[in-house]
């Protein structure tokens, strides 16, 4: 990875699964930015929140929701999942790699589970760079 | 409803390739209800083209604005403002919301951002299908409301042609057998009877195949 890339990343994230991001520590990555937007329910990421997110400069978008089954409101985290699907493809048509946006299912306040996402993101942004269109 | 289907985003980067500043305009009726040119549709395409002309290291200034209606005139006056900043308009709307913007604004380059496909209804959430072909000469009185010429794959008008198994057509056995599904509501409403009464053959004059047509009310015109 350049040396000069600190990965911008905005965190989409269901209030359910993860009440607040912070409560947990990402040993020994701290060259990274982090954005988090708390949403009531996953359900609630458009579309559109997730291009501007790329238009503001992330270099990757994580959206957090509640495992399947198990969402508050029923199929929230099941419409996120088809949105942030339906982003992915339009990101690859347009050249951006839809692999920089992703999501995850994880159980309530499960930081751990979180942090290694946000790892395992980092890791991929080694390979895919910054975002293009910034 | 009329329904469509947003263009390829490669094809939409093509046509507005020639334009420096493009208005994406989009319709809130039809196409906003089979989600291909609302507001969030507009939204969603103006991020995504700024994302892949910035990559592309190409300028382009994008404009969004939504219309109530874009094949009425009354609707389309709002637009106006924008359309004059702007180097062309591509528009979300049928086939002929893009043809009243570009009489409406002679002057103007009016692209389309939206294949028109069919008249529909939405069936369930997120799934459309076509239930009329616009024939200019409705007899759904006899059909129990089921319209032979657009779901039957052979348009037949008098009685099922026996190739469909299961309720299913022959032609797609995912499609239902219009005349099956016109039987089954005749009985529903005991009006069988109207399978005795002979269909001559359709005058399509009154439909798209005598050309362009026209609707006048005189009593509407001043």
């Amino acid at each position: 990875m350049n040396d000069n890339f600190t990965p911008k990343i905005t965190l989409f994230h269901c209030i359910n699964t993860v009440p607040e991001i912070g409560g947990f520590s990402l040993t020994g990555q701290d060259n990274f930015e982090l954005q988090t937007v708390k949403l009531a329910c996953s359900s609630m990421v458009k579309d559109v929140f997730l291009l501007r997110a790329f238009e503001a400069g992330s270099d990757a978008v994580i959206v957090l929701v509640c495992p399947e089954g198990q969402c508050r409101y029923v199929e929230g985290n099941i419409r996120a999942k088809k949105r942030v699907a339906w982003v992915r493809n339009l990101l690859d048509e347009i050249g951006l790699g839809g692999r920089r946006l992703s999501l995850s299912n994880i159980s309530a306040g499960n930081n751990v589970a979180a942090s290694q996402i946000i790892q395992n993101v980092l890791k991929d942004l080694e390979d895919l760079g910054p975002n293009p269109a910034v | 409803m009329i329904v469509g289907e947003q263009k390829p985003i490669l094809e939409i980067k093509e046509i507005i390739a020639p334009y420096k500043k493009i208005l994406i305009l989009g319709c809130g009726t039809c196409v906003k209800t089979c989600f291909a040119g609302g507001e969030d549709e507009v939204a969603v395409l103006a991020s995504a083209l700024r994302l892949a002309c910035k990559k592309d290291g190409k300028e382009i200034e994008i404009e969004e604005f939504t219309v109530e209606r874009q094949c009425e005139d009354e609707f389309i006056q709002e637009s106006a403002p924008a359309i004059s900043r702007n180097d062309g308009v591509l528009s979300l709307a049928c086939g002929a919301g893009v043809q009243a913007i570009a009489r409406r604004f002679a002057k103007s380059p009016v692209l389309p951002g939206v294949n028109t496909m069919f008249i529909g209804v939405l069936e369930k959430q997120g799934v459309f299908t076509e239930e009329c072909s616009g024939c200019g000469n409705c007899r759904l009185d006899i059909f129990g409301g089921i319209c032979p010429v657009t779901r039957c794959a052979k348009k037949l008008l008098n009685g099922p042609c026996g190739g469909s198994q299961n309720g299913k057509c022959e032609v797609n056995p995912e499609t239902d057998c219009a005349w099956q599904m016109i039987i089954e509501r005749l009985g529903i409403l005991g009006q069988m009877d109207n399978l005795r009464i002979y269909v001559p053959p359709k005058n399509w004059q009154t439909s798209l195949s005598g050309g362009p047509r026209k609707l006048v009310r005189e009593d509407h015109m001043i």
